[in-house]
């Protein structure tokens, strides 16, 4: 069940590097053969489990056997967590869109990095007087004046 | 044999790699590959046929490697030894060059000393249940044909076959002898001479040369009844629209442009594993071999080899390769080892090879051992 997340990964890199391709489209067939309940073929499955059970095995050997004696389960739970993160992402996309905030329309706009910068107004370097900052407007950000 | 100077002449082996992948490919040493980039560098020129000064440089490189692949099998003359891109060429080109009645192979063919022979009437012979090499039934079996070709050494579980006794049997019998000694080659002195054989074939890539570089060893006198298969470049002194004539041996064999780089390695290869003696490195490969102590499922001939043939229960052979790289950068083989013949006759999947050469050390067949133990503890 690994490839599924394999498909979608090398898939997004796949239309920026051509070097993935490959690999994408090897994911890709190994899910498909999955899906119409035969055997992954490519050996891409087993590649990604002795990878990340080979890995364990130097970190954490006591991690390492139960990751092997069930990886499906561990497959499972990757895809889901994958699924679960992809429902936050659209969710995320979804208020950016509408609310022009990733976290909701009544969430700290400054909380979303994707929040567009004309909602922050830039009010430039405060006029500074005697080497004291004069008042910022209201919804400005000053920085400190230089002494 | 001291190991360690000659891993310095590897420089793959700077990575920290345990390389037991040797049966299908060897490791190259700088030598070989100084070879190779000499004649890029020096003298990158057309042989046999440019009267320059490189070219003549070539042509007497050239000579020099084929009379060290002459000494290191142990050929009368340099002109039986034809070059070729590996054992499975070399076989092609014999099964193309004769017309045989009936072909006697074993049950453990590499898939290049089989298919080959599937044009042709053909017989298997099998294994006794040790998996050693049935004399017995072969001195009655041999009757009915008129070659013999036979796998050397395995490239299975690494056992070697009673070779000068069946070349006897054979000639008793008026039966030519092919050995595919692509797996032999590297790891034990052959002397053709003294063993009468009449076609001996071999893989430079797997003795430390260049890819796509092989030889055959065909006794002059057969040499002169063959037909060439490949025609054209640099196999004829002369042509007509209606007409040719063919070169002298052994350049008749040798159609178009060869690998002439490839070649110089290879020879250097020959000239690198004669320095340090066939015998050492045998005798090395089995003190290897009987180091490895685990529980495992072994698979073929359980003798004195150069080759680990196992399966771990429950375990899928490609996974425990695949563990055995990500875990300590072991590098092994896994699968039908191009024997699918062998292994589907047995029905088995596959195997695990770890297959052992003259650079690898006993620690780390100790690191193997260890790496094998926490692996077969996953189940």
């Amino acid at each position: 069940m690994i490839c599924v997340i394999a498909m979608v990964v090398f898939g997004v890199m796949a239309i920026f590097s051509a070097s993935h391709r490959p690999m994408a489209k090897e994911a890709f067939d190994c899910v498909f053969r999955r899906v119409t309940l035969r055997k992954c073929q490519s050996g891409l499955d087993v590649r990604m489990k002795t990878k990340l059970v080979g890995s364990l095995m130097r970190k954490s050997p006591k991690l390492a056997r139960p990751v092997y004696k069930h990886f499906e389960v561990v497959s499972w739970l990757f895809v889901g967590l994958f699924i679960f993160s992809l429902i936050l992402s659209g969710q995320a996309v979804y208020n950016l869109v509408v609310h022009d905030n990733c976290n909701g329309p009544d969430a700290d706009p400054e909380s979303c990095i994707f929040t567009p910068n004309d909602s922050i107004i830039d009010c430039g370097d405060p006029l500074c007087e005697d080497g004291e900052c004069e008042e910022c407007g209201e919804d400005c950000n000053c920085g400190a004046c230089e002494s | 044999m001291n190991v360690e100077k000659i891993r310095e002449d590897f420089q793959v082996l700077k990575k920290e790699i345990i390389y037991l992948d040797s049966a299908c490919m060897s490791l190259k040493p700088i030598q070989v590959v100084d070879k190779i980039n000499e004649y890029y560098n020096e003298y990158p020129s057309c042989a046999g046929r440019s009267v320059h000064k490189m070219g003549l440089k070539l042509d007497k490189e050239l000579d020099d490697s084929r009379k060290s692949i002459q000494k290191f099998v142990g050929a009368k003359k340099s002109s039986e030894i034809i070059f070729s891109k590996n054992a499975s060429e070399s076989i092609n080109l014999i099964a193309n060059s004769f017309k045989f009645d009936k072909v006697l192979l074993t049950d453990r063919e590499h898939n290049s000393n089989l298919l080959p022979w599937q044009k042709f009437k053909y017989g298997i012979l099998r294994s006794k249940e040790d998996f050693t090499f049935d004399l017995e039934k072969f001195s009655e079996a041999v009757k009915k044909y008129d070659l013999v070709s036979f796998v050397y050494t395995s490239n299975i579980d690494g056992y070697t076959l009673p070779v000068k006794e069946i070349i006897k049997i054979a000639h008793d019998n008026k039966a030519k002898v092919h050995f595919d000694a692509a797996q032999a080659a590297p790891h034990k002195e052959i002397n053709v001479k003294k063993l009468d054989v009449d076609f001996l074939t071999f893989s430079g890539h797997k003795m430390l040369g260049p890819t796509g570089t092989g030889a055959m060893f065909v006794k002059e006198k057969i040499l002169d009844e063959m037909k060439p298969f490949l025609i054209g470049g640099e196999t004829v002194v002369d042509s007509n629209y209606d007409s040719y004539v063919l070169e002298k041996l052994p350049q008749r064999f040798e159609a178009g442009l060869q690998n002439y780089a490839g070649i110089l390695g290879f020879g250097e290869a020959a000239k690198y594993l004669g320095k340090i003696g066939m015998s050492d490195i045998e005798d090395h490969e089995k003190k290897l071999v009987s180091a490895v102590d685990v529980k495992v499922k072994e698979v073929g001939f359980k003798g004195e080899r150069g080759i680990f043939n196992f399966n771990l229960s429950g375990i899928d052979h490609h996974e425990v390769a695949g563990i055995l790289d990500s875990s300590k950068n072991i590098m092994v083989r896994s699968g039908m080892h191009c024997a699918h013949s062998w292994y589907n006759a047995k029905q088995l999947k596959g195997s695990v090879r770890a297959s052992f050469y003259l650079y690898n050390t006993l620690e780390e067949v100790k690191i193997f051992n260890e790496e094998l133990e926490k692996i077969r503890k996953l189940k």
